[in-house]
């Protein structure tokens, strides 16, 4: 594997090389770290301390208008052409790895053409995790700290520079159009500081037979103990990397209207409702049940995979202490 | 606050044959975090805990899902209560749905704890941002006494506690059964920051907002933490019409706030948890307190103080100003 160096201060150089890009990365907005296009270079802000939400939208928008009409009867579809080569620059390996559980989501039997624009123009530079977050358990779930899947670059914080894994042709390419601000890294490995990454996350689950035990607890009364203290907001759903659910709206004024995709949460009744008033997921016990099945069972029978990277975020964010390592394992405990 | 006598007063309040339930709080799952639970038999009661970390109103169960408090065999339980713990805020939010016709007061028995503010979890989260195993919280001389992992830290209470528990003016609940501890007093009120906001010219508090609301995920954890936004079919859901898109654009941001600012003044207790959950750290207590504040200064009114009292937005009065209506 080819590494460079990188000095710190030269992050914005290296950035500004890559101006044919539109570049996404962490930026502060007002106290929160979001994800967003950048305006400006000087905007990023890796700021180490918070994780930031939400990536999966530089690949998966809030708002996908797929095509717009107007009376006369003109419809006109969107240009995924125009879809500019895109950089996600400060990833978390967690939220790199996600897009390789969507992948087969959008890119099934009927492959999403929205989708496969924007994941097929865009280079994924993750920022290694030397300090985990309170809530992370990536490494019960597949990823790391450290983990490379889905990513094209990996930058590793080694005090003043960062040394940069190329990982893909895609991220050696990149590399190639800031080669004057790269030097070859020495052979030292990071083998080290990843381990002691590894060593700092403090929550963990066993995750063996999950999939088999939820089989034979869909009926259990747990899932109402467990949903009783859910206020029902979308808040876990929305922060989820690996979250992908959509609503079809059509939006029209007088003159005009256009069919737009917008993300949708399993945790907000209108997402069940039928036209005729019925709602099969009428509460938050079934609703809740919903998102632990779909993630950790549905997702597994349909993709082989469970539909969450261990980010911790709705865990972090919940408002009522919804703790899915905590429910997770005492699924596992229930008879 | 005396935990003992918490607990003491949960386990008489069980031994009352109608009541089903109590709704307290309990050591959450890790690091600084509360969790809400929900009692049923004295041996359970235990596990009941108060600290300055208890800062999400558990007024909320008592209306989630539109239904009333007892949602199994409603029937059969015409006579029974469910049993709630209430800070200063919560008992006014109680006192407000119960003056809108939100809960019957024959449901409740409430147990009222003089709060001396709650903690912001998001400066302490910052402050200790390792901290998986639970903490103990105390107060002591304007201190927060933290133990984490047996070793303790003093930070001023000034430095965390919540920005709305710093200018509470109602600490102590004001309609309750039995009062656990003394009464407090509260803070004069103070607007300061509003005044500030309401000085900017048009130009920049329409920027202000345009920045703030842009960033909404339209993830609703606001209106679902606030006890006050109970309406079953909120209008943010309504289909027919359709009154705020689905799309999340700063356009249709700005008519979720406003619209949930109005449907909220006069009904508003200011417990700040709406902008203490956002993800995405939107100062809705500015809005918030802009409402509150006109409120006060346009028609004499304060929220939930008396459950006697009609709202605010259900009353006319001939000398009702009127000069802001254009
Ligand atoms: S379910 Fe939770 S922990 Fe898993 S990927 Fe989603 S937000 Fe992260
Ligand atoms: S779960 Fe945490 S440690 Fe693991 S990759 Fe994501 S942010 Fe990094
Ligand atoms: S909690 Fe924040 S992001 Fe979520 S809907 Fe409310 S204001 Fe928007
Ligand atoms: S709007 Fe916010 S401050 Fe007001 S009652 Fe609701 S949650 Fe509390």
């Amino acid at each position: 594997m080819t590494t460079y160096t990188l000095p710190k201060d030269k992050l914005p150089e290296f950035l500004s090389a890559l101006s044919d890009y539109e570049i996404w990365a962490p930026v502060k907005k007002g106290p929160a770290t979001l994800f967003d296009r950048l305006d400006d270079l000087k905007d990023v802000d890796l700021d180490l301390e918070n994780q930031p939400v939400i990536s999966k939208k530089a690949i998966f928008p809030q708002n996908e208008p797929l095509f717009s009409y107007d009376r006369k009867g003109t419809v006109t579809e969107t240009d995924l052409n125009a879809v500019k080569n895109t950089i996600v620059f400060g990833i978390r390996p967690c939220d790199a790895r996600s897009f390789t559980l969507l992948d087969p989501v959008f890119e099934g039997d009927v492959p999403d053409p929205y989708y496969r624009a924007r994941r097929s123009k865009t280079a994924l530079l993750g920022i290694a995790c030397n300090d985990p977050f309170v809530n992370c358990f990536c490494t019960s779930i597949g990823g790391s700290p450290f983990g490379r899947e889905g990513l094209d670059l990996l930058f590793i914080d080694c005090g003043d520079l960062f040394t940069l894994e190329v990982i893909t042709e895609t991220g050696k390419e990149i590399t190639g159009k800031a080669s004057s601000l790269l030097s070859p890294a020495t052979a030292e490995s990071s083998e080290q500081i990843a381990q002691a990454a590894t060593d700092k996350i403090k929550r963990h689950i066993d995750l063996t037979g999950l999939p088999e035990k939820l089989a034979s607890l869909f009926e259990h009364p747990v899932w109402k103990e467990f949903a009783s203290k859910c206020i029902g907001c979308g808040i876990c759903t929305y922060s989820c990397p690996t979250c992908y659910c959509f609503d079809m709206q059509d939006e029209t004024t007088l003159k005009q209207g256009r069919r737009v995709r917008i993300w949708d949460s399993c945790m907000f009744p209108e997402y069940t409702l039928h036209a005729s008033g019925h709602n099969p997921r009428a509460t938050r016990t079934e609703r809740f049940r919903n998102r632990i099945y779909h993630k950790f069972k549905f997702n597994m029978d349909n993709f082989h995979s469970y539909s969450c990277v261990g980010c911790g975020r709705c865990i972090s964010l919940c408002p009522v202490n919804i703790d899915l390592i905590d429910y997770l394992s005492r699924v596992k405990e229930t008879e | 606050m005396d935990i003992q006598k918490l607990r003491d007063e949960a386990k008489r309040a069980l031994g009352r044959k109608e009541i089903e339930y109590l709704i307290g709080y309990k050591k959450g799952s890790y690091g600084f975090r509360i969790s809400p639970c929900f009692i049923e038999t004295k041996e359970e009661v235990d596990q009941l805990t108060f600290s300055p970390l208890c800062s999400l109103s558990l007024v909320n169960y008592l209306t989630i899902e539109g239904k009333p408090l007892l949602p199994a065999d409603e029937k059969k339980s015409k006579a029974k209560k469910v049993a709630l713990l209430v800070r200063g805020c919560d008992s006014r939010a109680l006192n407000q749905i119960i003056a809108e016709g939100g809960i019957s007061p024959d449901q409740l028995y409430v147990i009222g704890i003089p709060c001396s503010g709650v903690i912001d979890l998001k400066k302490i989260e910052a402050r200790f941002p390792h901290t998986p195993d639970p903490v103990d919280v105390v107060e002591e001389n304007g201190n927060y006494i933290i133990t984490i992992n047996d070793q303790s830290h003093t930070v001023p209470v000034d430095e965390l506690k919540a920005e709305t528990c710093k200018t509470c003016q109602y600490p102590t609940p004001l309609t309750c059964k039995k009062l656990i501890g003394d009464k407090r007093a509260g803070n004069p009120p103070q607007y300061e920051d509003i005044q500030i906001l309401e000085a900017q010219p048009p130009e920049e508090k329409w920027q202000f907002w345009q920045n703030q609301f842009s960033r909404c995920i339209r993830c609703y954890a606001c209106r679902n933490s606030c006890p006050l936004c109970y309406c079953d079919g909120c209008i943010l859901e309504k289909l027919k019409p359709q009154w705020v898109k689905r799309s999340v654009d700063t356009n249709e941001n700005f008519m979720f706030h406003i619209t949930r600012a109005f449907h909220l003044a006069g009904r508003c207790i200011s417990c700040g948890e709406c902008e203490r959950v956002c993800p995405v750290d939107i100062p809705l207590m500015k809005l918030n307190r802009k409402m509150e504040k006109d409120v006060k200064e346009l028609f004499d009114f304060e929220a939930g103080l008396d459950p006697e009292v009609k709202p605010l937005l259900n009353t006319f009065a001939i000398e009702d100003p009127e000069d802001f209506i254009l």
